[in-house]
């Protein structure tokens, strides 16, 4: 059984089986491939390294729409523009942080250091965002519903594993925060 | 070099060498944009607290607050500035996976105007 994260003398610390580690780092790898920008034919190579892409548009799908949120509520046509200007730079700071997080499951000893923290509370974040659409958590109520799922021999569908995984990721990121709202009380 | 984007007030402080940017020239408390982030059922609060602490600066009492009126009332206003300064804050908030919005501060909200005018080709 994984331990939840802990801020010590060493930073913040935790522990997770072999499986658990397994489970993640497909998670984060999965998070990964929704984001990657698609390459396209005719694409402006010098715009697309500055980060520019003229063909942003809103993704279609749920889980992406709330990875990469439209900056105005009501004015479509300058969430459009702001989106073409930001988008890849968002999917690669998001893909940055899932693959450090990733990264950091190779290690034996997971000794975290703000940094590294840091990318593992945000690509969790991601995680459980998509997940979260995938089980369709809509309010307060759907997630108290999905909460209830915690014990692993229920799982028999899709849905009932996936709520699990959930419940594990929402688990684990709540105890990396606590250990590093801990670390921001000791840094002062 | 790819997640400087969520490093925001960071990377600012280290730009600070006496002499005076933009930003600074831009940030008069009454500069009528505002940084709004949005309930949502999956964002853990002490992890929407712990961002408003680590990336604004703000203190544990007043991150709570602003937290809590997030969860209670569905949003809250978190920053304010120009449209550029809101702006970059949105996507940091993005980055963190706060659902972020920009606003005008009055009237009706909705963004009329050139925008930035930088970099903008045909």
């Amino acid at each position: 059984m994984a331990k939840a994260f802990k801020y010590g003398i060493k930073g913040i610390t935790g522990y997770l089986e072999p499986a658990e580690r397994e489970l993640l780092r497909s998670l984060f790898d999965d998070v990964v491939s929704m984001l990657e920008p698609e390459e396209r034919a005719n694409q402006d190579p010098l715009a697309a390294l500055v980060g520019l892409d003229a063909e942003a548009r809103e993704p279609s799908d749920r889980a992406l729409r709330r990875l990469l949120p439209s900056v105005s509520k009501n004015d479509a046509a300058a969430s459009l523009e702001f989106r073409r200007y930001t988008e890849r730079s968002l999917r690669e700071s998001k893909i940055g942080a899932l693959k450090a997080a990733s990264l950091g499951l190779d290690k034996d000893d997971l000794v975290l250091t703000p940094d590294d923290a840091r990318h593992w509370s945000m690509a969790l974040n991601d995680v459980r965002l998509v997940l979260a659409e995938r089980l369709d958590i809509r309010d307060d109520e759907d997630a108290g519903h999905v909460h209830l799922m915690q014990d692993w021999s229920q799982a028999e569908d899709v849905e009932s594993y996936l709520a699990l995984v959930y419940n594990f990721t929402t688990w684990l990121q709540e105890s990396l925060v606590q250990a590093m709202l801990q670390s921001l009380e000791t840094r002062g | 070099m790819t997640l400087s984007v969520a490093l925001g007030p960071d990377t600012q402080e280290s730009t600070q060498t006496g002499t005076v940017t933009s930003t600074d020239v831009l940030s008069a408390p009454d500069i009528p944009w505002n940084l709004v982030i949005w309930n949502d059922p999956v964002n853990l609060m002490s992890y929407v607290s712990y961002v408003f602490r680590s990336y604004f600066g703000y203190s544990e009492a007043k991150a709570n607050k602003l937290m809590l009126e997030v969860h209670k009332k569905g949003r809250s206003i978190v920053a304010h500035g120009s449209k550029e300064q809101v702006e970059q804050h949105a996507v940091a908030m993005h980055g963190y996976g706060l659902w972020a919005t920009v606003e005008q501060a009055t009237g009706g909200g909705d963004g009329k105007g050139s925008g930035k005018g930088k970099g903008k080709r045909g």
